[in-house]
């Protein structure tokens, strides 16, 4: 594959999973603006440091992982936002009762410290297996599956299925 | 696990802005467009281990390839930039890119081996900060560290070479400092900010002229802000420049004043760079050999 093609790959990538970025980066920084950004910096870094995507095969795991560090490194620069989004507000409402239970979950994995809300997030929103996880976060899948437990734990969650690898 | 899969569906529920598309097309396009303007350089990346050793050979290449260079009999002396070296480091999260120049062909060796010294020290202090805190940031657990360093030749004229070098900070978000050297090559001088005027004069006189032009810049541009009139209490409000400020000597022999990233703007301005009209410094200067 000539470094031309390599672009494109990757290029095309970002295109097609714009969606999925954007919503990983929302999911840390909870506002608009900055999650936009976010994506914005995140293409830029990708594209510049094409060189370490040694293997293409890596593309995935390589691009959510830039997401996400640059998600952290904004959440450590700026603190957590503490935006009212339309969402957070109608959970606060009396006759959304029904449904605030799952927004409290949904609260609760965001205020889980890290890496477990990346864990959970990567394994059960982004429907990552254990091992993309593990490259993602540079650990083994022990690990991995270790901190999955402990968030789940954290989170109180009663496990009806197995942590899959 | 059905609370779990209610909150996936919040989360696939985040709605895309309808600007998405455009912002990742522009932000490919403009990342396109910096890669272009940086394919010229050839790169090539080393080991950690190897990048030590190099740099205390590098100290002893430049002056040996400058000797090799100056003694193939070439018609006048060609002066020149090149790329002596080039320092990767990309380990995850840890990454350097130092790009260090090296000036060619100045028959006045000692200025041309001070100035190499100079860059070579210049990067090998970035380098050797960069380990110790990328081996703190480790013991600590971990967590995004970045240094870059390039040049640029902003003047090449038959009397002037202006070499700016700049290094990128990284450590969440990113600083820049730039700092400026320009030779007369016809006397094989540098030249020095101080050197080009009479006395100390030309510190106000550039100075008042800046902040009118940054007043008159941020009335006309509302994109543009600079630190002038200290509302906010900061406490870094502009007030004059050093007497040895970063500053570059154009083609057309004016005088430019460069500031660092944040060092009188917020950081989305960047490093920012003032040309300053010969009139305002007119009757401060020496004489106008340089600055016309």
């Amino acid at each position: 594959m000539t470094k031309k093609e390599k672009y494109q790959l990757v290029e095309n990538y970002i295109i097609e999973n714009q969606n999925t970025l954007y919503r990983l980066a929302y999911s840390y920084v909870k506002n608009k603006e900055n999650a936009l950004d976010i994506v914005q910096e995140s293409i830029f870094k990708a594209l510049k440091s094409i060189d370490q995507l040694n293997e293409i095969g890596y593309l995935k795991t390589w691009l959510y992982r830039i997401v996400i560090n640059t998600s952290l490194d904004f959440i450590k620069k700026h603190g957590r936002m503490q935006a009212m989004d339309d969402d957070v507000l109608h959970s606060f409402m009396p006759e959304q009762r029904d449904v605030e239970k799952n927004y409290d979950l949904y609260e609760a994995i965001d205020h889980l410290k890290e890496p477990y809300k990346t864990i959970i997030v990567l394994r059960y929103f982004e429907d990552l297996k254990i091992d993309e996880i593990a490259e993602i976060q540079n650990e083994n899948t022990n690990t991995i599956k270790t901190r999955l437990y402990a968030a789940l734990r954290k989170l109180r969650i009663k496990m009806e299925e197995k942590v899959e690898a | 696990m059905k609370r779990l899969k209610n909150a996936k569906k919040q989360y696939d529920d985040i709605e895309i802005p309808s600007e998405l598309q455009s912002v990742v097309e522009k932000s490919i396009q403009e990342a396109r467009r910096k890669h272009i303007k940086n394919a010229p350089f050839k790169k090539w990346g080393i080991g950690v281990a190897a990048a030590a050793s190099l740099f205390i050979a590098s100290v002893n290449v430049s002056p040996a390839l400058a000797q090799s260079l100056s003694s193939v009999p070439v018609l006048g002396s060609i002066v020149q930039v090149v790329t002596i070296q080039e320092i990767k480091i990309a380990e995850d999260s840890y990454n350097a890119d130092l790009k260090i120049p090296s000036v060619t062909g100045l028959d006045n060796k000692e200025l041309e081996n001070r100035l190499n010294e100079k860059y070579t020290a210049e990067n090998k202090a970035l380098y050797e900060d960069f380990q110790k805190d990328m081996e703190a940031l480790k013991e600590a657990g971990g967590g995004h560290l970045g240094v870059a360093s390039t040049y640029e030749v902003v003047t090449d004229t038959e009397d002037i070479l202006s070499i700016s070098r700049y290094e990128v900070n990284t450590v969440g978000s990113s600083s820049t400092t730039m700092r400026t050297d320009t030779i007369d090559k016809k006397n094989q001088i540098l030249i020095t900010l101080p050197s080009l005027f009479k006395d100390d004069a030309y510190i106000e006189a550039i100075s008042t002229y800046l902040k009118d032009e940054m007043a008159k810049q941020m009335a006309n541009d509302s994109d543009k802000t600079y630190w002038i009139d200290d509302k906010e209490e900061i406490g870094f409000e502009f007030e004059a420049i050093r007497p040895d400020q970063t500053f570059s000597i154009t083609a057309d022999h004016k005088l430019t004043i460069s500031f660092d990233k944040y060092e009188v703007a917020p950081g989305y301005m960047g490093v920012v760079t003032f040309e300053i009209p010969t009139e305002v410094i007119a009757e401060h200067l020496i004489s106008n050999y340089y600055i016309k």
